[in-house]
């Protein structure tokens, strides 16, 4: 019983023991917030490299891309139809983005999609804006712009099509998934750039000639105002935007000029990986297979060129391991090589000796290993620091050891054991590891909350302190999640640290020789 | 009837190469209900005696047993608890904890021998306690006051109240008054006569005459052996 009583007198007598809940505090606060921080980067990374990717990839990384690939798609999901779900084609390219209005440019990667297979693949219409305040309005075809009218009471409507999938989502809303650094302004409709303010007087409807539509990666030419709202007013839904590219040959070569494609802003898209977003935009697959001279050609002797694509994306079906089907999509692959043999000529055995078939996450290993690395070296970092603390309190603790040695023998004189002597002072160490642990928790998970408005409030301040820059990170904002394991194991960590720490001054404590120190003052 | 007997203590310290044989084979009997005064010249080691009759030091050689029980063949734990129970101890310089006032002082060796759970179930009567014994010693309206709050004499008395908080068979002081002023002194002395009388069985080491003279007996420790 005296344990307890004297570890809490000396508790609240000794102010030393202050420095020591500091240093736990300051300790788990920070282990808290980098651990957290390099945990939800590394899970983000995790999540949003499978992103815009299928479960397997096939392509033979060469901007020409590889023929047989409909036929492949085809045989595979005769092979395999237990494993394989969707199999969509991609094209990528580059070239360049030109708003004709203000002549803005910009070098960007084009992504050709079947936008419907492709949305079966991967996430990739979860990342869209339009799509998700106005539900299946995005498509890649033909469109017009859509022009905003006024009503009777002189309120902006949109065409029927648009209203009517507004509704819509607003039917369905889940409260809690709306994310509001999207919404620009409260009043959405005007910034979506439907209406603005050149008002049509009278009924809403679609203006222009028909376009290809075109998707936008969202920092391709949105940018955030200081909240981190996009601000999409400078570019309005359906406005004109021209895509100029360069068609390449199964060899290699450029096959004619530059081409201007006049297209749709129909909608932007926006995975939270800045390096796909600040530069991907989405156009139809069909449309620039042939603009990219990748479809059928005709050749001197009347006969076609095989159609090509640079990548097959294959998502397996629910509950499938592409771990295990991977082997198996190889095998299908090497049988598939077989029965085109002999039929090809020498440029199209070159592209399609070339096809590797990977998971996406070999894919992103290198990626995702050098974080995971980084994540090990943290956490070598924290067992540093973690000693670090032990000695602090294993030093403030000897401190007050030395200083209390007559209380010791005075205690031990009344009958303590030695054990009983040892036991205030690891008490003393656990309670303060759990004082300390709990103020750091709680300064850590508000820290972390809040890190991305105190990161912008510091950037405000002096812009060098802009220490998360997208462009390096990956990501466009700080993850600030704290799992209730990476607590439980801080906590526990400050607890055994504080009452290690206290190990060595409590053992000198129980080696105390009472009458040595009680014959003297 | 013999409450403590001593046979044949030797206790040497060794200062770097030099050996200093304090005790040299001490032999002593503490009748039950009496008061014993061992004087002797400064350092002859009367306070190692009074540690080793306490059970708070070993000698390297001997035994003391008290109430028949051998002290030093029992274990770290018995003895821990026999100091605990058996013993009260009395410093020249008082000793009292200074985080804590003086009822908690006296409580000390009640909660050094009690679990928390036996605690929560006894503090009330062990608190009563405490402060009945402050009373008989003169310090009931000092309970809530801090050591350094108090008097020499007053500490003194609340390291008293302390010792015999546990009813301990032995009460063992060590030049009770040698930080004291003669008048604080006799004060202390008194308390311990009334203790004794009340049958106390009470072993007083000091180096003045009148103090040893007010004990029921006198024995002089001299060249590491008592003197008849
Ligand atoms: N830990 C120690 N190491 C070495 N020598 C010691 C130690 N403790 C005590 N001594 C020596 O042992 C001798 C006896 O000491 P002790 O304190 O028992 O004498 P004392 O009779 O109580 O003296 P005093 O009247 O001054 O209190 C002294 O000479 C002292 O210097
Ligand atoms: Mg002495």
């Amino acid at each position: 019983m005296y344990k307890l009583f004297l570890t809490f007198r000396y508790l609240i007598s000794k102010w030393v023991a202050v420095f020591s809940i500091l240093s736990v505090w300051l300790c788990v606060a920070m282990v808290l917030i980098v651990f957290s921080v390099m945990d939800g980067f590394l899970d983000n990374i995790k999540q949003h490299s499978r992103g815009l990717l299928g479960d397997i990839i096939i392509d033979n990384s060469t901007l020409q891309g590889f023929p047989y690939y409909e036929e492949f798609s085809a045989y595979l999901k005769e092979k395999m139809p237990e494993e394989i779900d969707v199999v969509t084609p991609v094209i990528y390219s580059y070239g360049i983005l030109r708003e004709p209005v203000s002549s803005f440019t910009k070098p960007v990667r084009i992504v050709a999609i079947d936008f419907d297979s492709y949305c079966a693949v991967n996430n990739f219409r979860e990342s869209l804006y339009y799509d998700r305040y106005y539900p299946d309005t995005t498509s890649l075809g033909l469109v017009q712009q859509p022009v905003a009218g006024i009503d009777m009471k002189g309120n902006s409507i949109l065409p029927e099509r648009l209203e009517a999938a507004h509704r819509e989502y607003l039917k369905n809303r889940d409260e809690d998934k709306v994310d509001h650094t999207d919404i620009a302004e409260p009043d959405y409709r005007s910034p979506h750039g439907v209406g603005g303010f050149e008002q049509h007087f009278g009924l809403p409807g679609y203006e222009g000639n028909p376009l290809p539509g075109i998707i936008i990666g969202t920092d391709v030419v949105f940018s955030r105002d200081r909240n981190g709202v996009y601000n999409r007013n400078i570019l309005d839904r359906g406005a004109e935007i021209v895509l100029t590219i360069l068609p390449l040959t199964s060899r290699g070569t450029i096959a004619e000029n530059p081409i201007p494609v006049a297209m749709r802003n129909i909608d932007d898209s926006r995975t939270k990986v800045y390096e796909i977003d600040k530069i991907c935009v989405y156009v139809d697959f069909k449309l620039f297979q042939e603009y990219l001279s990748m479809g059928p050609l005709e050749r001197v002797d009347g006969s076609f060129t095989e159609p090509r694509a640079s990548q097959l994306l294959v998502s397996l079906k629910d509950g499938k391991d592409y771990n295990k089907a991977l082997p198996k999509i190889e095998e299908v692959w090497n049988e598939f090589l077989g029965t085109l043999a002999g039929n090809v000529t020498r440029y199209e055995a070159d592209l399609l000796s070339g096809v590797g078939v990977d998971t996406w996450e070999t894919r992103q290993q290198a990626f995702i290993q050098a974080v995971e690395k980084e994540k090990v070296l943290v956490t070598i970092l924290f067992g540093i620091i973690s000693v670090v603390a032990i000695v602090l309190i294993g030093v403030v603790f000897y401190m007050i050891v030395l200083q209390k040695t007559r209380d010791i023998g005075i205690i031990k004189s009344l009958g303590a054991t030695s054990v009983g002597v040892a036991m205030i002072f690891i008490m003393y160490g656990a309670i303060i590891g759990v004082i300390g642990g709990i103020l750091g928790i709680l300064t850590g998970t508000t820290v972390v909350a809040n890190i991305n408005e105190i990161q912008s409030w510091l950037a405000a301040f002096n812009p060098s302190l802009q220490v998360w820059s997208p462009e390096v990170y990956t990501f466009d904002r700080i993850p600030s999640v704290v799992k209730p394991s990476v607590i439980a194991a801080v906590f526990l960590m400050a607890v055994l640290t504080s009452t290690l720490g206290a190990l060595v001054p409590a053992m000198k404590a129980a080696w105390v020789w009472p009458v040595k120190t009680l014959r003297y003052e | 009837m013999v409450l403590a007997r001593a046979t044949k203590l030797h206790k040497t310290y060794s200062l770097g190469k030099t050996k200093v044989n304090v005790l040299r084979g001490v032999n002593l009997d503490v009748q039950q209900g009496e008061m014993l005064a061992i004087t002797g010249a400064s350092g002859c080691g009367k306070s190692t005696l009074l540690h080793i009759l306490g059970a708070l030091d070993k000698p390297d050689q001997g035994t003391v047993s008290l109430g028949g029980e051998d002290l030093f063949a029992a274990s770290t734990w018995r003895r821990d608890a026999i100091r605990n129970k058996d013993v009260g101890f009395v410093f020249q310089f008082y000793h009292l904890l200074p985080e804590f006032n003086v009822l908690e002082n006296v409580l000390m060796p009640r909660l050094v021998g009690t679990s928390m759970t036996k605690w929560f179930a006894s503090s009330r009567s062990a608190r009563a306690k405490a402060a009945e014994i402050l009373d008989t010693v003169g310090l009931k309206d000092r309970l809530k006051h801090r050591p350094k709050e108090l008097s020499g004499g007053e500490r003194q008395r609340v390291a008293i109240a302390r010792a015999i908080m546990n009813e301990p068979r032995f009460l063992l002081a060590d030049e009770p008054t040698g930080n004291l002023d003669a008048k604080m002194g006799k004060g202390i002395m008194e308390c311990l006569r009334g203790l004794n009388r009340n049958g106390q069985t009470i072993v007083l080491v000091t180096h003045d005459p009148n103090i040893a003279n007010q004990a029921d007996r006198q024995v002089r420790l001299v060249d590491g052996r008592i003197e008849a």
